[in-house]
C-alpha cells in the first residue's frame, strides 16, 4: 500500500469522527502551546541576559584584580605584566594608575573636575585605542584627553542648573567650542594639611583626542597624564596616587597603592574563543579575573537547567494530552475492527494496518504540534506586550528596553514538536498494535 | 490448484484447568484441479467453515498441510500469507462482508489500494471488474444502498478485482432469494468458463452443488469416499 494512499484512508477516517479528533488535536495543541509558552519564558530571559552581558562589557576583555599569595591579594606589578604579555592569545595588556582625587582642569574660564590616569599608550592602542585628533604625548607635560571631554568642559561661573539640560549633559551654549590640540590647559589638585585646604596647579599641554567609543552610551572624559605628572602630583601630596588626607586619618596607610604598582591591568584577547582558556590559565597561577565569557558560561549553565526543567515540565502536559490520543485511537480501533478484519482477510498486512493507525496518530500530533505553535507565538507576542506592560504600572518602574520574557527560537519549535511528535505516536502505539492483533473470523462475525 | 494433505484441526474450548479438546477436521487430503468448480457439501457443524477457514489461512491447522498454486500455504507466516491472500485468493462470504462506510466502487478498489497500484490503473480496472459484474452504474453506491444480489456481485468485483486464480466461497447465496441465488451462480459459472478462475464453493443446498464439476462432502470431520464427479 503507498503511502499517498495510506494517507487518503487516514484522511476518510478521521473525517468520520472529525468532532472527536478534532478534540484531540486541540488537546494536544493545547499541550504543545503550554510547552512552547513555559519554556519561552527561559529562552528569552536568558537571551535578554547574555545581550545584556554582552552589551555592557566587550567579550575579549579580561581584567585581572590582583595575585592572591599567602591568603591576600596583592596589587599588580611589571613583572606580572610581563607575564601576561606572554601567555598566547593575548594581544594587549593595558594598565592604568588612576589619580585618587578628581583635579580640576581648566582653559581659560573653562573647567571641568574628572579623573586622570597614566597609561601605557603602546599597549592601548594594541588594545585598539585610536585617537580622534593630535597625537600621542611626547613630553612628559602633555597629555591626551577622553573624547567626551570637551563637551563636560564647561564655563565656570554658572550655576549647576543652569549649566546642565535633562539628559545630566552641558548645555551646548556653555560648551567649550574651540579646538583643544596644543592647548594649554591646568590641571589643579588638592591637599588638605591642618584643617585647611591647598592646592597645585600644574601646566600641561593637550597633545591628543581619543576616538569615540563603540558604544553610544559610554562616555569617556577621562585624561592621561604621564608617570612625571603623577609623581608631581604625588610629591605635592605626600601620599601614593594623590590620595587626599582625611583629617585624624593622615597616618592610614592600609588602602594606599604601592608606587610601582597598577590599579587597572586588562587583558585582552585576540579574540571570544581563547578569553576561556587565558581565564583558565590566569586562575592556575592565582590571579583573580574578571571576564563576560565565563559570566557567560556561568548564565549559560544555570539557564540551560531552567530550560531542561521548563520543558520537562511542559512535556507533563503533552503527555496527559497524549491521554487523549491513546483514547481515541482505542476507540477507534474498536469502532473499525470489522472494517481491519475485512481488510486482513482479503489481504492486508499487519504492518499496513498498525500503520495506517500509527500514521494517524501521528497526524493528530503533527496538527496538533501545528496549531499548538502558532498558539504558541500568539501567546508569547501577548506576553511580551502585555507583560512589561503590567509590570511597569505595579511597580511604576520602566523596564530594560530590552528585556523579552518570551523568545521561541527555531530549536524549541523543532524540540516541542519533536516531543509532540514522539508522545503522540508512542501513545498511539498500542491501539496500533492491538489494531493488528484483531482475529480475522472474529471480527467478520462482529464480535469484537 | 489446491492440495490438502493429512489435515486435522481441533478447538480447545473452556478456561484453563477443566479445557476439553473439540476435534473437527481429521485426516482430511483432497486435490482441487485448475478451473474447477467444487463444492463442498456437509451437514452444519460438520466443520466446512473450519477447513475453507484453514484454506484461507485465518487459522492455522493442528497437523496437516496445505499447498494452493505450488505454495505450501500451512509454512507461511502472517504477513507472507496476507500478501499471498491479496494475490492469489478472493473471498465471496455468506454476508458479503463489504465496508459499509465505503462506495461499491472504494470496496471493489481496496484490493488495489492495497497491492500498490496507481491512480489511473486502478480506475480503469476497478470500472472493468464492476462492468464484468453488471453494476458499472452502481459504483458510487454505499452497501446500504444495494439489494443483497447487488452486494454480493460487489463482493465478487472485490474477490475479483486482482485476477487471482482461485475462489473461495463460504455459502455465497446463503443470505438471497432463489431468483437472485441462480443470477449469481450463472455468474460464477461465466467467469469460471471466461477467466479460468477456479472456485471451491461451500454449500447447504444441491443447487450449488449443480454447478460444480465435484462435490466433496464432509461428514464428522472426515472426507466421504467417492465425491461424485459432476459433468456438465
Ligand atoms: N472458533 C471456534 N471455537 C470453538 N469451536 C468452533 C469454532 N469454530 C467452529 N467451531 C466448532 O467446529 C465445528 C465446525 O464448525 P464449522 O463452522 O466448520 O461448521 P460448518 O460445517 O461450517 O457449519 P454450518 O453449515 O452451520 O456453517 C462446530 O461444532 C463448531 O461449534
Ligand atoms: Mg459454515
Amino acid at each position: 500500500m503507498k503511502f499517498k494512499d495510506q494517507f487518503q484512508f487516514v484522511r476518510q477516517n478521521m473525517k468520520k469522527n472529525k468532532v472527536r479528533v478534532f478534540m484531540t488535536m486541540l488537546a494536544t495543541a493545547i499541550g504543545c502551546a503550554f510547552l512552547i509558552v513555559l519554556a519561552s519564558v527561559g529562552f528569552g530571559l536568558h537571551d535578554s541576559l547574555i545581550q545584556d552581558t554582552m552589551q555592557n562589557r566587550a567579550v575579549t576583555e579580561i581584567q585581572v584584580h590582583g595575585k592572591e599569595t599567602d591568603g591576600s591579594y596583592q596589587a599588580l606589578k611589571d613583572e606580572d605584566i610581563d607575564y601576561f604579555e606572554s601567555i598566547s592569545g593575548v594581544r594587549a595588556v593595558t594598565r592604568k594608575k588612576q589619580l585618587q582625587q578628581s583635579p580640576v582642569f581648566s582653559i581659560n574660564d573653562y573647567q571641568v573636575q574628572t579623573m586622570a590616569m597614566t597609561t601605557d599608550f603602546p599597549s592601548e592602542m594594541k588594545a585598539g585605542l585610536e585617537l580622534s585628533k593630535g597625537k600621542l604625548p611626547e613630553k612628559d607635560n602633555e597629555i591626551v584627553v577622553g573624547h567626551d571631554f570637551a563637551s563636560r568642559l564647561a564655563k565656570s561661573n554658572i550655576s549647576d542648573e543652569e549649566l546642565y539640560n535633562d539628559q545630566d549633559q552641558v548645555k551646548e551654549k556653555y560648551q567649550y567650542d574651540g579646538d583643544l590640540i596644543g592647548k594649554e590647559i591646568e590641571m589643579k589638585v588638592v591637599q588638605i594639611e591642618d584643617n585647611e585646604e591647598k592646592s597645585h596647579t600644574i601646566p600641561l599641554t593637550i597633545s591628543g583626542i581619543t576616538e569615540a567609543p563603540n558604544r553610544e552610551w559610554f562616555q569617556d572624559q577621562n585624561v592621561y597624564i604621564s608617570e612625571s605628572v603623577l609623581k608631581e602630583v604625588e610629591q605635592f601630596t605626600g601620599t601614593n596616587r594623590g590620595m587626599i588626607t582625611t583629617p585624624g586619618q593622615e597616618d592610614m596607610s592600609s588602602g594606599q597603592q604601592q608606587e610601582d604598582s597598577y590599579d587597572q591591568v586588562t587583558i585582552y584577547a585576540e579574540n571570544m574563543e581563547v578569553v576561556q582558556e587565558i581565564s583558565d590559565e590566569l586562575k592556575n597561577k592565582n590571579y583573580a579575573s574578571y571576564s563576560v565569557v565565563s559570566e557567560i558560561q556561568q548564565i549559560n549553565m544555570i539557564f540551560t537547567i531552567i530550560k531542561t526543567g521548563l520543558i520537562i515540565v511542559g512535556t507533563i502536559a503533552v503527555l496527559i494530552a497524549s491521554i487523549g490520543i491513546y483514547n481515541t485511537m482505542t476507540m477507534a480501533v474498536t469502532e473499525r475492527a470489522p472494517d481491519i478484519g475485512i481488510m486482513k482477510a482479503i489481504g492486508a498486512k499487519p504492518k499496513t494496518i498498525k500503520r495506517i493507525f500509527l500514521l494517524e496518530s501521528g497526524m493528530i500530533g503533527l496538527a496538533g504540534a501545528i496549531i499548538g505553535t502558532a498558539i504558541a507565538f500568539i501567546v508569547s507576542m501577548a506576553v511580551n506586550i502585555a507583560l512589561p506592560l503590567i509590570l511597569e504600572s505595579v511597580f511604576k518602574e520602566e523596564l530594560p528596553p530590552e528585556l523579552r520574557f518570551s523568545m521561541i527560537p527555531w530549536s524549541l519549535v523543532l524540540i516541542a514538536a519533536g516531543i509532540c511528535l514522539l508522545v503522540t505516536v508512542l501513545s498511539g502505539l498500542r491501539p496500533a498494535r492491538r489494531a493488528t492483533q484483531i482475529d480475522v473470523l472474529k471480527a467478520m462475525r462482529r464480535e469484537v | 490448484m489446491i492440495t490438502v494433505k493429512n489435515l486435522y484441526h481441533h478447538f480447545e474450548l473452556g478456561k484453563k484447568g477443566n479445557k476439553t479438546t473439540l476435534s473437527v477436521l481429521q485426516d482430511i487430503s483432497f486435490q482441487v484441479k485448475e478451473k474447477e468448480i467444487v463444492a463442498i457439501k456437509g451437514r452444519s457443524g460438520s466443520g466446512k467453515s473450519t477447513l475453507l477457514h484453514l484454506i484461507s489461512g485465518f487459522i492455522h491447522p493442528v497437523k496437516g498441510e496445505i499447498w494452493i498454486d505450488g505454495t505450501k500455504v500451512t509454512d507461511l507466516n502472517e504477513t507472507d500469507f496476507a500478501a499471498f491472500r491479496l494475490q492469489h485468493l478472493g473471498f465471496i462470504f455468506q454476508n458479503f462482508q463489504l465496508i459499509p462506510s465505503m462506495t461499491a466502487y472504494q470496496n471493489v478498489e481496496l484490493p488495489l489500494i492495497l497491492s500498490g497500484a496507481t491512480q489511473e490503473k486502478r480506475k480503469a480496472v476497478v470500472q472493468e471488474t464492476l462492468r464484468k459484474v453488471g453494476l458499472e452504474n452502481h459504483g458510487e453506491h454505499y452497501p446500504s444502498e444495494l439489494s443483497g444480489g447487488q452486494q454480493q456481485r460487489v463482493s465478487i468485483a472485490r474477490a475479483l478485482v486482482l485476477n487471482p486464480p482461485l475462489i473461495l466461497a463460504d455459502e455465497p447465496t446463503g443470505s438471497l432469494d432463489s431468483e437472485t441465488e441462480e443470477n449469481l451462480l450463472e455468474l460464477i459459472q461465466q467467469l469460471n468458463e471466461e477467466m479460468g478462475i477456479t472456485f471451491l464453493i461451500i454449500t447447504h443446498d444441491d443447487q450449488v452443488a449443480r454447478i460444480g464439476n465435484r462435490t466433496i462432502e464432509i461428514a464428522d470431520g472426515a472426507l466421504v469416499e467417492g465425491g461424485v464427479i459432476h459433468e456438465i
